[in-house]
């Protein structure tokens, strides 16, 4: 027991300072952001055609689809701009490119203190990991009242990840109406959103709010923790407000 | 078709060869055998075209088998206990049928199929490239392995010549992918056993690797990071300097935390004798990787059916032979150290060709290959058509898909609270093995 206290002791504070600050580049690796046209750089028929999920067109980039395969990058396009981070809307490309990167409105319309009830209805299994390390001690969400729940009937909170396949698509339902009101739904990922790099495959459905209604929807192919926690922060009404560097 | 001292025969399935069949009934017809002669060294792969679901559909008994017993047990009292596809303590959609007359579990089928998401079938007439891309979320935490695996036969179908440094970065994926696994599961599993305070330092470390994967390769699961085409981001000098340096404040933290675990009595008796799988029926089941080398079959496909880098490594790989979960977890933490060496070998042997050719534009020729990886829960095949630099046909046989059965077997008259530490002492993926 002592073994464990001292090694505590001498591992000094692991836990990240966000949302107080900004995340660091060792939270929030290059993936971590959304790309974007380098200033003054046209998109390219190329960087269109180029795109393996569609996400690029000639007026934007569609967050929602994009799986941070970085291939872009030799297209005239970067991953400088600000993390991306948690959207009310879905981040299709009529809201534009910047739409979702720190834009949504705070929904604030739950307690101080959350519990979260993941669902996985279709997923390679980082998403689940990735939401899962949340409560590690890097980012410790239990210090920001963010708490995981076995139980849907204890939950405010479903996070959902993963693309939904048919089987799942009654689990998920009964799932939602066993959550009490009020309730928020959190759909993580690029395959919760439409499908990720599986969209349009025969038997799967192209986005979670197919099945049930989404407040907040987290980009990325896995989303960093980082943005995992300010999705749920602005449920709260915590987020850190200025844009994020 | 020979690889590396391992015999391939690859056709339609032929007679089941008695207790030697590690079977994988998938829906689609992506379905591979592999068959594995522990005695004489050997592997032989087939392809049957048997539909019907992985799980609850394995193997058409050759003497007794595990599933086939649970699915009989009747009698006063007996029932059949569904758990999932949502169920605590399982992070991922699936399902057990627990056939139970209370505490005591008399057989246990686990079913999937609830997230199959078709990646094998989806790739079909894609470029490699981009195939890959699929292939590497067929499960995230092990992507390095499913993508090295699948690009190693797409390569051997095309004949394409493969930079040496290539083959380096993929197994410093793996590798490091290894560890992050490992670390994973032993945190899950002291999460089981109430460890609390290991437990987090242990899981600290995981998200240690993961950042270390996102610093170096711009990903934090490394996805892009392995395709022909990939990311600009090279693993340069540099890189392998701060790798070092950061592996080796990990290696020694692990340590650390490592004997601190194996000094708590509460850990290793949890553990102790906690869904034992005796050598024989590992066999029999057709269990790979850490489950198999924990039963006593000293199987590692770094070791026994090597391709470059591993070919020029000196590995030395641990064996367990008391089968339960503990033997599970002595293998992963040993399995740990291991890796680090492996990893400090292959910095010091990088090869010093710099720059990495790209591929070449136009495929190189039509053809067939197939490669095996030692994922980290175990021995992953991949089987890979291409022509015109794309994908005609894919089967893969996945780790988890070949110990689902050893773990049916292992929790055969254990009692449900064994199930979690059973359950993450196998390190079993849903994802790939519904595909
Ligand atoms: S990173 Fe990949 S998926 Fe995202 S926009 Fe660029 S090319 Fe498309
Ligand atoms: S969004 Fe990406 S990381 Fe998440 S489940 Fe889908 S493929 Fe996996």
């Amino acid at each position: 027991m002592f073994g464990w206290l001292g090694r505590s002791a001498a591992r000094g504070i692991l836990t990240t300072r966000y949302p107080d600050a900004p995340p660091t580049p060792s939270e929030a690796p290059v993936s971590a952001h959304a790309p974007e046209p380098r200033p003054a750089v046209p998109i390219s028929p190329n960087a269109v055609a180029g795109c393996p999920v569609r996400a690029i067109a000639p007026d934007g980039v569609d967050q929602g689809r994009c799986i941070r395969c970085a291939r872009c990058l030799a297209q005239g396009f970067e991953f400088s701009g600000p993390v991306a981070l948690a959207t009310a809307k879905r981040p299709d490309r009529p809201e534009g490119p910047g739409a979702i990167l720190g834009g949504a409105a705070p929904l604030a319309r739950l307690g101080r203190s959350i519990h979260v009830f993941l669902v996985d209805v279709g997923s390679c299994n980082a998403c689940n990991l990735e939401v899962l390390s949340i409560a590690h001690p890097q980012y410790d969400a239990s210090r920001l009242g963010i708490f995981f729940t076995n139980s849907p009937r204890h939950a405010d909170v479903l996070l959902v990840v993963g693309v939904p396949t048919e089987a799942m698509v009654e689990p998920l339902r009964r799932a939602y109406d066993a959550i009490p009101a009020p309730k928020a739904v959190v759909a993580t990922g690029a395959c919760a959103i439409r499908g990720g790099v599986f969209e349009g495959t025969p038997g799967l459905r192209s986005g979670v709010d197919e099945i049930v209604p989404v407040d907040l929807y987290v980009p990325g192919c896995p989303p960093p923790p980082v943005a995992v926690l300010d999705a749920l922060l602005r449920l709260i009404g915590r987020e850190r407000t200025e844009a994020p560097t | 078709m020979t690889r590396a001292g391992w015999e391939v025969e690859a056709g339609d399935d032929g007679p089941v060869e008695d207790g030697k069949r590690a079977l994988a009934y998938r829906a689609d017809d992506g379905a591979l055998a592999l068959y594995n002669d522990y005695d004489r060294g050997r592997s032989i792969l087939r392809t049957p075209k048997i539909p019907g679901t992985w799980s609850v559909r394995t193997a058409p008994a050759p003497g007794a088998h595990p599933l086939a017993a649970a699915a009989e047990v009747a009698g006063y009292g007996t029932f059949t206990f569904p758990y999932g596809p949502i169920s605590a303590g399982v992070p991922e959609a699936g399902k057990f049928e627990v056939r139970t007359y209370g505490e005591r579990v008399l057989g246990l089928v686990p079913v999937g199929g609830f997230k199959t998401r078709s990646v094998a079938t989806s790739v079909l007439g894609l470029p490699v490239a981009d195939a890959g891309l699929r292939v590497e979320r067929m499960a995230g935490n092990l992507s390095a392995s499913h993508v090295s695996a699948f690009l190693a036969a797409a390569e051997s179908a095309e004949g394409r010549p493969v930079p040496t440094a290539e083959l380096y970065v993929r197994a410093l994926a793996q590798e490091l992918q290894r560890l992050y696994n490992h670390v994973r599961q032993i945190a899950r599993v002291a999460e089981a056993a109430a460890q609390n305070v290991g437990l987090a330092q242990v899981h600290a470390l995981g998200e240690e690797i993961l950042r270390l994967q996102g610093s170096v390769f711009g990903h934090r699961w490394m996805f892009g990071a392995l395709l022909p085409g990939g990311p600009a981001r090279r693993v340069d000098a540099a890189d392998r300097d701060r790798l070092e340096h950061a592996l080796g404040g990990i290696g020694a933290e692990f340590d650390v935390l490592w004997s601190l675990l194996l000094e708590s009595r509460t850990f290793v008796d949890r553990l102790q004798s906690t869904a034992p799988l005796s050598k024989e029926s590992a066999i029999a089941s057709g269990a790979v990787g850490p489950t198999l080398r924990a039963s006593g079959v000293g199987w590692d496909d770094r070791l026994r059916a090597p391709t470059p880098p591993y070919t020029d490594l000196f590995v030395s790989l641990p064996n367990e032979t008391a089968g339960d979960a503990l033997a599970r977890i002595l293998v992963r933490g040993a399995e740990i150290q291991a890796s680090l060496v492996i990893l400090e070998q292959l910095f010091d042997r990088w090869p010093t060709e710099e720059s990495i050719t790209e591929p070449a534009e136009s495929p190189v020729g039509p053809g067939r290959g197939i490669a095996r990886v030692e994922a980290p829960n175990g021995d992953l095949v991949y089987d890979v058509t291409v022509a015109d630099g794309r994908v005609r046909r894919l089967q893969f046989r996945s780790p988890s898909a070949a110990n689902w059965p050893a773990f049916a077997a292992s929790m055969q008259d254990a009692v449900f609270t064994d199930f979690h530490f059973a359950f993450e002492s196998f390190g079993l993926v849903f994802a790939e093995t519904d595909g």
